[in-house]
């Protein structure tokens, strides 16, 4: 999953970055409202972390023109004052959940967390499908009850084709929302990856989760529950 | 004397009586003393022609012949006029019929005339002194006097004044009448920015919008310019506490960040929590407490339904797994006098309460009632517990369970306290907890 976070405050955009790449996310970030309003338009997204009171462009202004833009991915917004005139209006804009500094890092990963979920559909942390339960706050999966060990990046391709079920998602895609942006990307990683991911959830090749579309990318096959 | 139009009024009657009155005066003393002067004026030509008809008798007395006196009326007992002609010695030489008196009122030097207003009788007295000199040149000294009864002139007085007092009455009270219109619609324009004050003071009109004379336009724009100024400053306070909130907060997030740090003993950590809480804790509260603007005379009045339809889509948002079912109950026409910030918040916490410790519905209704505005928000939860009291304390949660910072409620209390209003909690039809906010209207 690749999270945006727009905060002028170095230490707290610093401390951010790190809750959220330790928990798996690739993190792209800006210093302030003019980088933060390109990136939020031009750069691929899940995930939005904006603090309202930003020099430059204001949080709010960005998150309006994001959606202006269409991008659709879901925003949380940082206020410090817990009014609630500055929430409203930021929910407003089109952001989709606000959260009042200063905050846990629990509580901020699992507000972005629960913020992906409904993204993509879910309505648990845990996501079941088929006899797979991918589950987001613990980072494990298992299948037919039985834990699956994956590495950090096999995870992220699998939590990322889950969240997104139905959907075909290109490799190009899958890189974008894998890797920050400065970090070589190698789309026959990905490849790999697949390959991997389907040895070891379907060893016996009998649910076939993952479909490959060729030309165009793969596709969580497996129905949700 | 508080009114203006009372003073006007009452200043315009005391002068309009005076001038009246002294008005009446002067005309009354003006017609007398042309018609006194008439009266003199009438009896010198009488006496000028008793004098020309009066010749020596043979005694060498002057008499008049009965036949030749100038006026009639002088032949007619009780006719009202009389004559008679005094000696020296103010002896009776000559009088017309039934002339009473035996000395004359007073007897003037020669040449010299006399005009009297006598009482007893009622009658106005004209003497004049003569030496009479005829032919056998013996010069004699007379004395002429001539009466002539005053209730005629009397008559024409009362008559007259009669007239002038009617007139000169019926002439002031149409004059203060006239002064009476013409204060209603001088004092128009002021009673009109009155009333207009009002219903911007009630929340009715956001600001003056008459057309007013030159004298009042200063005025009302003045008014205006203040009634913005209150309003701006509310806002320009309510940002710059927005922005030092931000200040402080951000390295306050830092701090708490960095407890989570392993690179800390686990007893730091400890202090650390309580330490940035604590100190959050005092933050929040003093923000709070400065933002909460409490009654204002000049605030826009704010339309409380769009206000919660606004603060429910936006906590139908922020719940969405909770699909809740909300329902504003609230009066389009519903009108509240208070700062618009404080309601966010007021209703902001209490919806987000109903949110977070209810399960799918949630209802907001307000009403007017004995000079207060009653609003309660309800929700279909576990209620409040029983010592509930103890939410309105800062810190203090029904719910460890719920992420947030337990200041919901003691964050209403503050403002409704800000407002003198009061704060009930009680159980809803729904099944929850129901919190009744009552504010008072002014």
């Amino acid at each position: 999953m690749r999270a945006l976070v727009i905060e002028d405050d170095p230490t707290l955009r610093e401390q951010v970055i790190r809750f959220l790449s330790d928990d798996g996310f690739a993190v792209d970030a800006a210093p302030d409202g003019d980088h933060g309003a390109y990136m939020a338009l031009e750069y691929p997204a899940d995930v939005a972390i904006i603090d309202l009171g930003l020099p430059g462009v204001t949080g709010l202004d960005i998150v309006r023109r994001a959606r202006a833009a269409g991008r659709m991915y879901p925003i949380l917004i940082l206020t410090a004052r817990d009014g609630w005139q500055a929430k409203v209006e930021g929910l407003e804009a089109g952001a989709d959940d606000y959260l009042v500094k200063p905050f846990h890092r629990e509580e901020l990963l699992a507000r972005v967390r629960a913020l992906l979920r409904r993204s993509g559909g879910w309505a648990s942390a845990q996501l079941s499908s088929g006899p797979y339960v991918v589950d987001t706050s613990a980072k494990s999966v298992s299948s037919d009850g039985k834990p699956v060990e994956l590495t950090s990046y096999e995870y992220r391709v699998l939590e990322y084709l889950v969240t997104h079920a139905g959907k075909v998602i290109s490799k190009s895609e899958l890189t974008e929302h894998l890797y920050p942006e400065n970090e070589e990307r190698d789309s026959n990683v990905i490849e790999v990856f697949i390959r991997r991911l389907r040895a070891k959830l379907d060893p016996d090749a009998h649910y076939n989760p993952i479909t490959t579309i060729r030309g165009a990318g793969y596709r969580w096959d497996l129905p949700r529950r | 004397m508080n009114s203006l139009r009372a003073r006007l009024l009452v200043a315009a009657a005391v002068i309009l009586a005076a001038f009246g009155g002294l008005a009446g005066l002067i005309l009354e003393r003006a017609f007398q003393a042309g018609l006194t002067q008439a009266q003199q004026d009438k009896l010198q030509t009488l006496v000028y022609s008793l004098l020309g008809a009066a010749s020596s008798d043979p005694s060498g007395e002057l008499t008049i012949a009965l036949e030749a006196v100038p006026d009639p009326r002088l032949r007619q007992p009780l006719s009202g006029l009389e004559a008679a002609l005094f000696s020296e010695d103010a002896a009776i030489v000559w009088s017309s019929a039934d002339f009473l008196r035996l000395t004359p009122p007073s007897v003037p030097d020669v040449g010299e005339w006399r005009f009297e207003r006598l009482h007893a009788p009622n009658a106005f007295a004209l003497s004049f002194g003569v030496r009479w000199i005829d032919a056998a040149d013996d010069p004699r000294r007379y004395t002429v006097v001539v009466l002539e009864d005053a209730a005629a002139y009397d008559r024409q007085v009362t008559v007259f004044r009669r007239t002038l007092w009617l007139w000169l009455g019926t002439t002031l009270v149409a004059l203060t009448l006239a002064l009476l219109l013409l204060l209603r619609w001088g004092l128009a324009p002021l009673r009109e920015l009155t009333r207009e004050l009002r219903q911007v003071e009630a929340g009715q009109q956001p600001h003056i919008r008459g057309n007013y004379p030159v004298e009042l336009k200063p005025l009302a724009r003045d008014l205006n310019a203040m009634i913005v100024s209150e309003r701006n400053h509310q806002t320009r306070y309510r940002n710059a506490l927005g922005d030092l909130a931000h200040t402080l907060k951000t390295p306050l997030a830092v701090l708490r960040g960095l407890t989570n740090e392993p690179g800390i003993a686990a007893a730091h950590r400890q202090q650390l929590h309580e330490q940035v809480d604590r100190m959050l804790d005092i933050v929040d509260h003093q923000l709070r407490r400065a933002a909460a603007a409490g009654t204002r005379t000049l605030t826009e009045p704010v339309a409380l339904r769009a206000l919660a339809d606004k603060l429910l889509s936006a906590i139908v948002k922020v719940y969405a797994t909770k699909q809740l079912r909300v329902d504003n109950r609230i009066a389009e026409s519903l009108l509240l006098r208070a700062d618009e910030g404080d309601l966010y918040d007021l209703l902001g916490n209490l919806l987000d309460n109903a949110a977070k410790y209810g399960k799918r519905q949630l209802g907001i209704s307000a009403e007017c009632e004995n000079g207060q505005t009653l609003i309660s928000v309800e929700d279909d939860g576990a209620g409040f517990p029983d010592d509930a009291g103890k939410l309105l304390t800062r810190g203090a949660r029904a719910d460890t369970r719920q992420p947030g910072q337990g200041l919901g409620l003691a964050a209403v209390a503050e403002i409704v306290q800000a407002y003198g209003g009061t704060l009930r909690l009680e159980r809803s039809a729904l099944g929850g907890a129901k919190v009744i906010v009552a504010l008072p209207m002014h």
